[in-house]
């Protein structure tokens, strides 16, 4: 039967709602739960005061006069290069992609140059203000913006019901291509999905982690999947079998 | 400069929610902060591989530690093996247990989570505001991990206390 002691079982309780306990552990755990009324009781409370603290508990971000000076203070031209990033983009955009496509004469493709392209984007669209290009949550206002923008379609849905609520998307550039990216919010993380055309055959999903952010990545019907977040590894799967069941 | 970016520039959001949380108070968080991420920028070649966030908060919790202690506040770091002695008979109270906790008050639970000491306050902010697993709580704040889910464990009874005693004072 079950060996587990009260007094054990209601700080085991905790890690059991956090999800850390081991599988035998959980069963465990969760066995006790069914059979004893008192932990079973503390239980639902420990979840319930979770729930509360989530949902109401503030948030204080960094204010953006923090971020700046933080940067400022670590950079030596962080105004300039501000500048040249406003009123160059398009003059920049034209000669990367200029030297595109001189370098996809030049250069195969490979795996690991996109994913780490893909983190630093990430970080980027998380650093200046520009994370969407059309800020939107309804599929059907990001889809079209694609249109015109992009030689291929995108798939865009919204996950809000599963916790993945759609932010917006944006024009990003990977692998010296065009790319649609997408953003998630997943209770205060951020997830970039990058979508872009490739010739290759159909890969399967892997998960690998690079500098500190989680990456999930597949290729399907001539397009890959590139998911980076700080989301854990797990929920960042789960979040990937959403588009690709 | 580029390291700074990619490692510790993303968890700025991350840093000052829980210098804030900390220090109560949102100038101090400032400074906090801003002297934490210079200490990274700093320290940054020391930093071989791990995990940055966990690394970074580290040395924000140190830095909200040393403006406590410099705001000389004397009963901030007490931990206490036991409850507090009013548990018991808070436990008995006729208040609904249920009602108390599951508040939609974000007053409420603000107020709560500011009365607990910020060994416990911190465990709180660390897994349910950044949803941190317990390995890399253990990181910042200095504990074996195996003394995080007990750790959390009496900072959620507190926590509980406190609202309850809250409800009955509404």
């Amino acid at each position: 039967m079950n060996k587990l002691d009260c007094t054990v079982c209601q700080t085991l309780i905790h890690g059991y709602l956090d999800q850390e306990l081991d599988p035998p552990m959980a069963a465990q755990v969760a066995g006790h739960l069914a059979a004893c009324d008192e932990c079973a009781r503390l239980h639902d409370q420990a979840r319930l005061l979770k729930v509360s603290v989530k949902r109401q508990a503030p948030y204080y971000p960094a204010p953006v006069a923090l971020a700046d000076s933080v940067l400022a203070a670590v950079a030596p031209r962080p105004r300039a290069v501000e500048h040249w990033r406003k009123w160059l983009a398009p003059v920049f955009s034209a000669a990367a992609l200029a030297l595109a496509v001189v370098l996809y004469v030049v250069t195969p493709g490979s795996e690991q140059p996109l994913m780490d392209e893909a983190v630093s984007s990430h970080v980027r669209s998380l650093m200046g203000e520009h994370l969407n290009d059309v800020v939107s949550s309804d599929r059907h206002t990001v889809k079209p913006w694609f249109t015109g923008k992009l030689d291929f379609s995108p798939p865009v849905f919204d996950y809000s019901a599963q916790g993945f609520a759609l932010l917006g998307g944006r024009l990003d550039y990977l692998q010296h291509q065009t790319t649609a990216a997408l953003s998630y919010g997943r209770a205060r993380h951020i997830i970039n999905v990058f979508i872009l055309p490739t010739p290759e055959a159909d890969k399967p999903r892997q998960s690998q982690t690079i500098r500190g952010f989680n990456v999930v990545s597949w290729q399907a019907s001539h397009m890959r999947f590139v998911l980076v977040s700080d989301l854990e590894k797990s929920e960042l799967e789960a979040f990937s079998q959403l588009l690709k069941p | 400069m580029k390291r700074f970016e990619e490692l510790i520039a993303p968890h700025l959001d991350a840093a000052y929610n829980l210098a804030r949380w900390l220090t109560g108070n949102d100038s101090a968080a400032h400074d906090v902060v801003q002297e934490s991420a210079l200490r990274a920028f700093r320290f940054l070649q020391r930093f071989a591989d791990g995990n940055p966030k966990a690394w970074f908060l580290t040395i924000v919790r140190n830095e909200s530690y040393t403006w406590l202690k410099a705001s000389a506040g004397h009963r901030w770091v007490a931990i206490g093996d036991e409850l507090p002695e009013d548990y018991a008979a808070l436990s008995h109270s006729q208040t609904p247990e249920l009602q108390a906790i599951h508040t939609e008050n974000a007053a409420l639970i603000q107020q709560a989570l500011c009365a607990l000491p910020p060994v416990f306050r911190e465990v709180i902010v660390l897994k349910e505001l950044e949803d941190m697993p317990y390995k890399d709580i253990a990181l910042v704040v200095d504990i074996p991990i195996g003394t995080v889910m007990s750790r959390l464990a009496r900072a959620r009874a507190m926590l509980k206390l406190e609202l309850m005693k809250l409800h009955d004072h509404e």
